[in-house]
């Protein structure tokens, strides 16, 4: 083992399971870092957070981080998070998904927990495909861009994540990158600290599927890409529609502070019987 | 990558330029799988690409440690003393 350890050695099973499974340069990592780093700087106990996933690259995570963790089915990351959360209400629930995982097969549940403002997390990784399947197209992949599943161009549109949960009716929806670590950090641990349904969406490279069909280069030359290729809020409303077109905004789009399922349903507990009160 | 001549070998030689400062960056050999992005987005160009396809620290005296490295490392494979985390606690007591 190295003399020093590195900072996030506390959160991580490091002993057992690295070094992970992720591609050289797969953004999943840095949005794991950034995670723990959130979770850091919030000062919570491990045994408080409970992180659940379903399947995908980005639903191996809760194999890496030492809290309390949930590796589910297909696109029901959700569904069982929402079922921890309401037994044990004291659980700190972060739902982990990739953009297929979310968007596509668990995309009922997502617009249902956005809509019921159930108390968890959800932080969506979108890598544009299904990196660990081969990298066929998923929903959020753009139009034209080429997949294995799509080798003359996508000709469907494209989810957008932020859009979607935000019209479902989320309290707290933003966008970030990996390339703007520090932006992400803040980004999580505002989600992580507010109530009721937050969305983060992590835009991360997938070097070895979605930037080999697109000829998108390594992991340096997708990672430029994030960072010439996103434009903050303020800068999409300031600079001239040329200058913005075709690019990604970043940034927290929806902050409310609205009541969450959990309150509403300890109100209902009260009103019905009074003697369940605790 | 660089075109430039292999440093990793030669760490010492530059270590010795500066009156023995202790380099700020750690990279772990056993989780690096060079992806280069710590190499490419170091501001003052600290590390370079090593002939094992493992980034190195080549130039610890020009290390402000900002800690974009570990922050953007996938791998977990940077540390920079004096600690990363932005309130400058210490964290991580001993082996686990």
């Amino acid at each position: 083992m190295p003399a020093r350890l590195p900072y996030a050695y506390k959160y991580l099973r490091a002993k057992k399971k690295f070094p992970h499974v992720w591609c050289p340069g797969c953004g999943i990592g840095i949005v794991m870092g950034s995670i723990i780093r959130a979770i850091d700087s919030l000062g919570w106990e491990l045994d408080d957070i409970l992180m659940v996933s379903g399947i995908g690259c980005t639903s191996r995570m809760p194999v890496y981080v030492d809290f309390n963790t949930l590796h589910t089915t297909h696109g029901r990351a959700l569904a069982f998070g929402t079922g921890a959360k309401m037994a044990n209400p004291n659980l700190k629930v972060l739902a982990v998904m990739g953009d297929g995982d979310s968007m596509a097969i668990g995309g009922n549940h997502i617009i249902h927990a956005a809509r019921r403002n159930m108390d968890i997390t959800a932080i969506i990784v979108n890598n544009n495909n299904y990196g660990m399947t081969g990298g066929q197209f998923s929903p959020t992949t753009p139009q034209g861009a080429r997949t294995s599943t799509t080798p003359y161009g996508m000709i469907e549109p494209d989810f957008d994540i932020c859009k979607l949960t935000e019209a479902a009716g989320a309290n707290y929806v933003a966008r970030g990158d990996v390339y703007h670590v520090v932006e992400l950090d803040g980004l999580f641990k505002k989600a992580l600290s507010g109530s009721g349904f937050r969305v983060v969406e992590a835009m991360a490279p997938c070097p070895t599927n979605f930037g080999r069909a697109n000829r998108q280069g390594d992991a340096v030359n997708m990672m430029e890409l994030l960072r010439d290729e996103t434009i903050t809020i303020a800068q999409s409303a300031k600079l001239p529609r040329e200058k913005t077109e075709g690019k990604t905004v970043r940034g927290i789009f929806v902050d409310k502070n609205e009541i969450g399922y959990l309150e509403r349903y300890q109100a209902l507990c009260d009103r019905v019987s009074p003697e369940v009160k605790k | 990558m660089s075109e430039k001549p292999i440093k990793g070998q030669t760490k010492e030689e530059h270590c010795d330029t500066e009156e023995e400062k202790k380099p700020a960056v750690h990279i772990f050999p056993e989780w690096c799988k060079g992806c280069g992005i710590c190499v490419a987005f170091c501001p003052k160009q600290v590390l370079e690409m090593g002939r094992d396809q493992k980034a190195h620290v080549v130039y610890p005296e020009r290390c402000i440690e900002c800690a974009l490295c570990a922050r953007r490392c996938p791998e977990f494979a940077v540390y920079v003393s004096g600690d990363d985390i932005k309130e400058g606690k210490k964290k991580n007591g001993g082996e686990k």
